[in-house]
């Protein structure tokens, strides 16, 4: 099979999650009404879709940890910041003093998020399992609703300051860069099934280790550098985007107290 | 174009070795590193230009007079001049990422080469023909021979500045590079990484030859040392043996066989001597016998003190093994 | 001051009256941010004079080819010496120094947030550098490059005891920079004058401000690799020998995290002092000051993570060179933002070409060669061919001498007003400027095209190869440039201290806080504050009729103003975790697949999870301490604090009886890599763990003395989160070393 071929053949139209996106669609035009908005909704939903149906789908089934990886992190970080971003600015997710609201467990959230699905048995398993496999997408989306309505929550009022957002990215970014380090330079596999070579069920082996030169310890170290790396970029996006709003747009109605955060 | 900027160009390729390159590897860096050098020249260019527009096109400051209009800045501004500089750098990434490939493809299952670093010198061994040389490493022109690096004590760094990449010697950790010449030269390579007293003097002599040149020369490698002829040498094979010179140094067809220093079989036939330090004459060859801490201060083959005697025997001898 | 001041005045303008009868100790005791700030510059100045030297005679030994002006190894010595010197023991000092003398100025503080701190960060500089060229008396400098690349720095080629006092010395040194380096957030978190808002601040505190978080993350990185490379050297270990199973890279991999960041630990401060002098003479606020303060943020996360670029010639791969490639070309970006806003700020200004403007604007030119240049090496196949020649000696000098110290000599003309009370000599300063930019260029610019010629660095000589000897001829001249230039600002600043024009309270008429006050700023700083409602209060209140727009005050962010303590020990905690983390994926590498001989498996799980039990439990038991002195219920308070110190001590003396029982079964330090790891990694624990006790015994200690009998012991608080920590690394180190081999 050539690359091609396998671009264009390799989708795999998952009814549920087209089900999914057109449902959400369709109740935010419902409940909010066609608004600017409604285009971080398209992109997310079309990110998500796209993650889900698209070639990377059929590699991270069982062919590439790197693919895998990049599911994770479009389904954690890019696909929850875009659904945020659509929600009208008047809309409330509930008060500060809830658990969810919570930095520290936001930060957590989307850490753990990382962390916990990349232990070898969770990572295997949402691999050979498609009950795991499901449970892991919604739990990736929940997580990084999570995490990112620290910062992304609609309302001004239920946001992290700036400067916090930014340690709040910062470390986080940090977080994350260790266990990229860690895939990167670890000497065994992390993710034990993508070291076996799986049932060819596409027959793309051949075009995988021979024409894209990807072996599975390039492809573990591919995985690690894209939890590192673009990972962090991402981060830094979000970084960028809060020292804007510092410096653009000063809340001059907000309460001024010198009581600490 | 005329004699002279032709000469000229020759004299700058001398000079400057990495803007001359002799294989299809340093030609492919030396393709993004024009693109590299245009793209540094313009940003250069752009900023003195505002530079001195800002020095020169506005009246200078003079005392009492009121501040000029205080400017606070300008987003579009700004932003131009954050996307112009990504798209630059985006274009740089693509580009070092294709010229990554050519010049440093993937390894064959088995090298041509085993280069080996010392402290201070080169190992090469010829893993088809089990040839073994030090310090002046053979290949045949025109075709791409595989090197694989190791080190037997630090880090050192293979470089042949016309022919491509460096890469480190490391430990435990083997590395591979592709060399090729696309004409019969003789290169000068470096050691590049920091390596102890003499990191100075490791280099070595890369010789590109016609291919049977080539075979010629890795036969004649091949040949155990010639039998010692004059009285002279003979004496001096037989001191060789006896001294503690068999505890380093190989000579084929003779009972020294260590492989701590380096392989001797064929000393003779090459240009440089102590890994670049001096041309190999007679002269400069009794002078190392002599005392070679002279000649190369922290070298690993200690001073054995040989009487005049001596010396003359071993370099009679040593001279023959061409 | 007025102009009649007499020369004694001058020097006793910086003592009281009082301290003039006993000034070597007003000196040596200070812990005043004015006098450190000079003590750190002085003590920079006397590196500057010894590296500098060295730095001439590698210039002579080079002068021309097959020298015998200097051995290989006295070569060797030089460069080592020449490039730790220069980095720690004058770049960082001095740049210290002019941070310590007018951050707290900038912000309208009194002092800095911790002066004990700051006086101990002072003196481990003389300490570390005595340490480093001791030395030279114990068998030989090390000889190894500023980066003491493994295996060559271990002991079986480099027997002699330069690394280990090289190791010992810049251990201290880091401990010294990141005690400042807390200092200065600290500082600028809890000591900001009244309406002097975080967005109010001025671009060179903000600058200071973001850069010592680097140095908090950045240096801890750094000590522990060597630790390891002392237990490496002192204890046998084999953590970086690959003859013992442990790995070279790694060195490489824990000195580049900390040595880029080290880069713009050093340069961002200069980034800094361009912000400050050039809008001032040009008389405009900076172009664009949002985004050049944005930028700095940027330029700190991405210097985090572009580390391996400094590898790119070790055989990493090409998947692994790649990602680093794109991550490091990126810097460029928020680099050349700085660069624009810099030139932006001239353009329409009136400029004054004075000695300061002139340093910062050729340090402007000289970093934008160097940053291009710099883009060259990010870019992986040049690197291939241009690293390690003499074009990566021209392009980091560029950075550090181009950039660096220009820019120091640019904050020295423009801030000895306000230091000594007197203007340094234009007369002089030019002469400075213009042979320092002609020795700089004629030393360092050739050395592009030597290194393209082949010219490998540290190389004590070389053949005489076409081009190269008439190149390092060239070099050479100019570095006696350098020297002329060099001698010739020391004897400015002696002149000038003594016979300066008396400055006045602004000679150049700046807009920040530290120009409100008299030179030199009397003890307490400040008699009185103008107002603060934008980030240049002198413009504001010298141009009434054109103030700068008002900057807003929004949310509490603004006014953030932790309490100072715990601030220092949250902060502290930090670069703590940076050293933990390294030791951690220290042992994680070597340990990840079950070695032969002795393991994991050799642990007595049951009897340290009993004693993990006493840590962890002694969290909560000092969480109730703090709830009965809040309470002020002294009894309960006491007795938690002397439960919390039994249990720390139970465990203490449990991990004892296991080293104990370890070395009685023959695992030591150097026996394999396991041991080595676990040694080092439960050890420095344990070390914690006791300064942790010696800490809250002297908070018991205070609390018996009736100090907190008002319900106020700040101590034990901080005391607490230090003690916390230690107990959540010791949940990481007890999951990974004792349970995970159980889950295998």
């Amino acid at each position: 099979m050539t690359t091609q071929q396998f671009l264009t053949s390799a989708w795999t139209w998952n009814p549920a999650v087209l089900v999914f996106s057109g449902v959400a669609l369709a109740a935010y035009a419902w409940a909010f009404g066609v608004n600017r908005r409604i285009v971080f909704l398209i992109a997310g939903l079309g990110v998500f879709v796209l993650t889900l149906v698209s070639p990377l789908n059929a590699l991270a089934e069982g062919y590439l940890f790197s693919a895998h990886m990049l599911q994770h992190i479009l389904l954690l970080l890019i696909v929850p910041a875009l659904l945020l971003m659509s929600l009208p600015r008047c809309i409330s997710l509930g008060s500060r003093s809830s658990l969810l609201a919570n930095p520290l467990v936001g930060w957590f959230a989307g850490v753990g998020a990382m962390w916990l699905w990349h232990a070898r048995p969770l990572c295997n398993a949402a691999v050979s399992s498609q009950f795991v496999n499901v449970l892991q997408i919604s739990s990736l989306l929940l997580l990084g609703g999570i995490f990112w309505r620290q910062i992304l929550a609609p309302r001004e009022e239920e946001r992290i300051s700036p400067a916090g957002a930014v340690l709040y990215l910062f470390s986080a970014c940090m977080a994350c860069s260790v266990l990229g380090i860690v895939i990167t330079f670890s000497p065994v596999s992390v993710c034990s099934i993508y070291a076996q070579p799986p049932a060819d069920y596409l027959g793309i082996l051949n075009l995988i280790q021979s024409d894209w030169g990807i072996t599975p310890d390039k492809d573990q170290q591919i995985g690690g550098l894209l939890m590192w790396v673009p990972m962090c970029l991402v981060y830094l996006s979000g970084i960028i985007a809060q020292l804007a709003r510092w410096f653009a747009h000063p809340v001059a109605t907000a309460p001024v107290t010198d009581k600490a955060l | 174009m005329n004699v002279q900027s032709a000469n000229a160009a020759l004299v700058f390729g001398d000079v400057v070795k990495v803007f001359n390159p002799q294989s299809p590897q340093a030609r492919a860096i030396f393709d993004l590193t024009m693109v590299v050098i245009v793209v540094m020249v313009v940003i250069f260019a752009v900023v003195v230009g505002i530079v001195m527009y800002a020095l020169l096109g506005f009246p200078r400051w003079r005392e009492g007079e009121r501040d000029p209009e205080q400017g606070e800045g300008n987003k579009t501004l700004e932003i131009v001049w954050t996307a112009i500089p990504l798209a630059i750098v985006t274009i740089l990434f693509v580009l070092s990422a294709r010229t990554m490939g050519i010049s440093d493809p993937p390894p064959p299952p088995k090298p041509d080469i085993v280069v080996i670093g010392h402290q201070w010198w080169w190992e090469a061994r010829y893993t088809n023909s089990g040839a073994v040389v030090a310090n002046e490493i053979h290949i045949p022109v025109g075709k791409p021979v595989a090197l694989r690096l190791d080190a037997v004590d630090v880090l050192h760094e293979f470089w042949v500045p016309e022919l491509g990449r460096k890469i480190t010697t490391v430990p435990g950790h083997p590395n591979h590079l592709w060399i090729q010449s696309d004409k019969p030269a003789t290169y000068l390579g470096f050691c590049t990484e920091f390596c102890g007293t003499q990191h100075a003097w490791m280099h070595f002599l890369l010789v590109a030859q016609p291919q049977a040149e080539f075979e010629k020369w890795q036969l004649a490698q091949l040949a155990p040392g010639p039998a010692p002829s004059s009285e002279n040498a003979q004496k001096g094979l037989a001191l060789f043996e006896q001294m503690s010179c068999v505890n380093c140094h190989t000579i084929k067809g003779t009972s020294a066989s260590a492989q701590i220093g380096p392989d001797l079989t064929h000393f003779a036939s090459r240009k440089q001597l102590g890994a670049g330090i001096a041309a190999n004459t007679p002269e400069n060859l009794r002078r190392w016998l002599r005392d070679p801490q002279q000649v190369k201060v922290g070298a690993k083959m200690p001073n054995f003190k040989f009487t005049d005697e001596q010396v003359t025997q071993l370099a009679d001898y040593i001279e023959t093994l061409k | 001051m007025n102009g009649n001041t007499s020369i004694t005045a001058t020097v006793a303008h910086l003592l009281t009256p009082a301290e003039r009868q006993h000034w070597k100790l007003a000196w040596l005791s200070t812990v005043d941010h004015k006098r450190i700030g000079i003590l750190y510059m002085l003590t920079g100045l006397v590196f500057f004079v010894i590296a500098g030297i060295e730095a001439l005679l590698i210039r002579l030994q080079l002068m021309v080819p097959n020298n015998t002006l200097l051995g290989p190894d006295t070569y060797n010595w030089m460069f080592t010496m020449h490039g730790t010197t220069m980095i720690f023991l004058v770049a960082m000092p001095v740049l210290f120094g002019i941070m310590n003398y007018i951050l707290p100025l900038q912000i309208g503080a009194r002092d800095m947030a911790f002066p004990r701190l700051n006086a101990l960060g002072v003196w481990l500089v003389p300490f570390g550098g005595i340490l480093l060229h001791f030395s030279f008396l114990a068998g030989g400098p090390p000889a190894v490059g500023w980066f003491a690349y493994t295996p060559l720095s271990e002991t079986p080629y480099s027997s002699q005891l330069g690394v280990d006092y090289w190791a010992i010395s810049l251990f201290v040194l880091g401990i010294g920079s990141v005690s400042a380096g807390i200092n200065f957030i600290v500082t600028v978190l809890t000591q900001r004058a009244p309406g002097m808002t975080l967005r109010r601040l001025p671009l060179f505190t903000w600058m200071i401000f973001c850069n010592s978080f680097l140095v908090i993350l950045a240096l801890p990185i750094l000590n522990a690799g060597l630790a390891m490379l002392l237990i490496d050297r002192l204890l046998q270990g084999q953590i970086f020998l690959p003859f013992g199973g442990g790995s070279a890279i790694l060195w490489q991999h824990i000195f580049w995290a900390f040595g880029h960041p080290e880069v713009y630990i050093v340069a961002i401060p200069a980034f800094a002092i361009l912000s400050e002098v050039i809008p001032v003479f040009s008389r405009k606020p900076i172009f664009g000051h949002e985004f050049v303060a944005a930028s700095t943020v940027i330029i700190v996360f991405l210097s985090l993570l572009v580390w391996a670029h400094h590898m790119f010639t070790v055989g990493l791969g090409h998947t692994i060179d790649l990602f680093f490639v794109a991550a490091s070309v990126l810097i460029a970006v928020p680099t050349g933002v700085k660069l624009f806003n810099w030139s932006a700020t001239m353009v329409g200004g009136r400029v004054r070409f004075t000695t300061p403007m002139l340093f910062c604007v050729t340090a402007l030119l000289q970093f934008l060669i160097g940053g291009l240049t710099g883009v060259s090496h990010a870019v992986a196949p040049l690197d291939w061919q241009t690293k390690n020649s003499y074009y990566l000696v021209a392009h980091f000098h560029n950075i550090f001498v181009g950039l660096i110290v220009f820019a120091i000599l640019g904050a020295i003309y423009y801030w000895f007003p306000k230091m000594s009370g007197r203007m340094m000599s234009e007369r002089i300063g030019k002469w400075v400027f213009w042979l320092m930019t002609i020795g700089f260029n004629l030393t360092f610019m050739i050395q592009h095209v030597l290194g393209l010629a082949g010219m490998p660095r540290r190389t004590f000589t070389y053949p005489d190869l076409p081009g190269w000897t008439w190149m390092n001829m060239v070099s050479t001249i100019g570095a006696f440039f350098m020297t002329a230039a060099s001698i010739l600002f020391v004897w400015d600043l002696v002149i000038s201290f003594f016979r300066g024009k008396p400055a006045g309270d602004n000679p150049w008429n700046a807009w920040t806080l530290e120009w409100a006050t008299t030179s030199p700023p009397p003890h307490e700083n400040f008699d009185a504050l103008p107002p603060i409602h934008s980030r240049r209060p002198l413009w504001d209140y010298a141009n009434p009729d054109r103030p700068d727009p008002v900057v807003p005050v929004g949310g509490a962010i603004d006014t953030f103003r932790p309490d100072k303590i715990k601030a220092g020990v949250i902060t502290f905690i930090i670069s703590e975790a940076g050293f933990f983390g390294v030791l951690i994926l220290a042992y994680l590498l070597y340990n990840a697949t079950a070695q032969s001989g002795p393991g994991a498996q050799q642990l007595d799980v049951l009897k340290t999870t009993i004693f993990s039990v006493c840590l962890f439990a002694s969290s909560f038991t000092i969480w109730r301490s703090e709830v009965g002195l809040r309470a002020n219920k002294q009894g309960k308070m006491k007795a938690w604090l002397l439960a919390t110190i039994v249990l720390g001590g139970v465990f203490i003396v449990g991990q004892g009886l296991e080293y104990w029982s370890l070395f009685q079964s023959g695992v030591t330090v150097g026996l394999d890599l396991f041991a080595t790891t676990f040694f080092t990694l439960t050890g420095f624990h344990g070390l914690h763990v006791c300064f942790g006790l010696l800490a809250l015994l002297v908070v018991l200690g205070v609390a018996l003395t009736g100090y907190s009998k008002n319900g106020h012991l700040p101590a034990l608080g901080a005391v607490g989160y230090y003690w916390h920590f230690v107990d959540v690394v010791w949940v990481f180190v007890f999951s990974i070393v004792y349970l995970w081999p159980l889950l295998r």
